[in-house]
């Protein structure tokens, strides 16, 4: 029977899983491919890609504004790493066990399932110059407020601060229920020891959280590599190219500058380092699985 | 810290983190005519829903929110039943390499979307769909495939092979048992797919900036977009309105499905 179960639907088989592969190979890997291929040719959409090697690679590390826009790349990776992660651990904990802590979190998921372009909306509206916040600001005395989107690096803090406000809410959620999942005996009997707060948290819940702690971070570097929306929605990667990141400066480059061999070789580069980035932190996961 | 303290700290954080939505709410709701961006803090009359049937009128947001339901509609039932049907094919047909294949579809997802903008664009203007709703529903259910067969992969894992078994000997066809047996075994787990995935194509911006520009078929939030660029001063307040009319969907249906999204996302969709 189990011999005749492994070979007599395959034709079947392959019949369900085409479809899949077929939507999958056409709109998904051949442009993979091709973009690869256009990294290595110059291009305008027009007449056929000219093959000139890695001339555009040339050009991108000699480009000042590609650096630019590579460490505020970082510096989204960073600050997610930082406000949204680490607050949303600290609201995980700050609500655990306590009574109505559904109803305590809900204002912070709120924002989670509004797009980067409302978020964008709403933030800069309120910091606009003398928007809302220097409004608030000047009734405290502050009369020379900074100014909060012309400025880099500052731009590119608030709009980290402001992407926080969005997603604090869902690592949160994502933390409780890793909190859920603990057994309570070792909890109980940890309190009973007379662990409170901090020690709790250290000898306890931080150990038995790792595994949730991986997919948090790992899910925060992947998304924080590709920023767009929010920053479209806030400067537009203004002023100038100041606030720009590396998904922007693919789309100015390609479809605002018709530069299309620059812009695959910053597609193709953005994809080396998110790829770059999960294997190294995978591989530090797994390591560190295998030493516990 | 005591459980009155952390509730205390909790509430005073929650209003914070509420008043940029409490600010979005009263600027929307001030008519244009009355709009100032002066008192930003300070309620003004209420034009709120005055506001949203200008903003309906204003770069085709009307037309955007026909398109973009059927594409948050259509692309992920499409993608939902494709990916099904792998996991179908994988785990109870036992297709040969079947985990291969898995990796193949699967694999779709981890690089970032900029590797596909330029060949889609190009390809689309090429082929005619640049610009059509079918190609925004192509590239949506495409995108939405990979998650899908991974859910269902598994989901199907639990189910033991002799129902498929048994199914056979009652003389039923593999579409048969397909649709008959395996898809009504999994429904929860096809609403939590398709409740995820047209979030992600009702929230979608890059897509729709790359491969649309008419206003029929522009997706909401690229429609958004671009009325922020244009329209400032006193019609600030219709774009505001605009602002709540395209978040209140996926905000209400997020409240409502929580645990699903929790669930999706520590799957590692994004």
């Amino acid at each position: 029977m189990s011999r005749r179960d492994s070979t007599s639907y395959q034709w079947s088989a392959r019949g369900f899983i085409a479809p899949g592969v077929i939507l999958v190979a056409v709109l998904l890997y051949a442009p993979l491919l091709w973009t690869t291929y256009l990294s290595f040719t110059e291009y305008n959409g027009l007449g056929d890609p000219d093959w000139v090697g890695l001339a555009n690679y040339g050009a991108m590390f000699a480009d000042p504004e590609f650096f630019g826009s590579l460490g505020n790349t970082l510096l989204w990776v960073a600050g997610t790493l930082i406000v949204p992660v680490g607050l949303g651990l600290g609201l995980a904990l700050l609500t655990f066990d306590l009574k109505g802590g559904i109803w305590l979190r809900l204002p912070f998921l709120i924002p989670y399932a509004i797009s980067g372009i409302g978020v964008g909306l709403i933030w800069s509206f309120i910091l606009q110059s003398d928007g809302a916040l220097d409004q608030a600001l000047a009734l405290v005395g502050v009369v020379d407020p900074p100014r909060w989107l012309l400025d880099a690096p500052l731009n590119t803090v608030v709009m980290i601060l402001a992407s926080s406000w969005q997603g604090v809410g869902v690592n949160a959620l994502l933390f409780t229920i890793g909190l859920q999942s603990i057994p309570k005996e070792p909890l109980e009997a940890a309190r009973l020891d007379g662990a409170r707060g901090a020690r709790l948290f250290g000898s306890i819940l931080w150990p038995m959280l790792r595994p949730l702690t991986a997919v948090v971070i790992g899910l925060s570097i992947v998304a924080s590599l590709k920023t767009f929306d929010i920053v479209q929605g806030m400067t537009k990667g203004g002023p100038g190219r100041a606030s720009e990141t590396l998904a922007l400066t693919m789309y100015k480059d390609t479809f605002v500058n018709s530069d299309y061999g620059l812009g695959s070789a910053i597609a193709v580069f953005l994809t080396i380092v998110t790829l770059v980035a999960s294997v190294l932190y995978l591989r530090q996961q797994l390591s560190k699985k295998n030493e516990i | 810290m005591s459980r009155f303290i952390r509730t205390a700290v909790l509430i005073v954080a929650g209003i914070i983190w509420l008043l940029p939505v409490y600010l979005l709410v009263i600027n929307a709701a001030k008519s244009p005519a009355d709009f100032t961006s002066k008192e930003a803090w300070l309620p003004n009359g209420f034009a709120l829903f005055e506001n949203m049937s200008d903003a309906l009128s204003l770069s085709g947001l009307g037309d955007a929110v026909f398109s973009t339901l059927i594409y948050a509609v259509v692309s992920p039932i499409v993608a939902v039943l494709v990916g099904a049907a792998a996991g179908f094919a994988i785990v109870a047909l036992r297709l040969k390499h079947g985990f291969a294949w898995f990796v193949v579809i699967f694999g779709g997802t981890v690089f970032p979307l900029q590797m596909v903008l330029i060949p889609l664009f190009d390809g689309y203007s090429r082929v005619g769909l640049f610009d059509t709703r079918l190609g925004m529903v192509l590239i949506y259910t495409a995108i939405s495939v990979p998650f899908s067969a991974f859910v269902m992969r598994n989901f199907f894992s639990g189910i033991a092979h002799n129902v498929f078994e048994a199914a056979v000997v009652d003389g039923a066809s593999t579409w048969r048992i397909f649709t008959r047996v395996y898809i009504p075994m999994s429904l929860s787990a096809l609403v939590a797919i398709f409740i995820l995935q047209a979030t992600f194509v009702w929230n979608d911006l890059l897509l729709g900036l790359t491969l649309s520009q008419s206003d029929d078929v522009r997706p909401i939030v690229t429609t958004l977009s671009g009325m922020q660029s244009t329209y400032g001063g006193a019609q600030l307040s219709t774009v505001l309105a605009a602002g709540i009319l395209v978040s209140l969907p996926t905000v209400v249906l997020f409240l409502f499905t929580q645990k699903f999204f929790a669930k999706g996302l520590a799957l590692g969709q994004y």
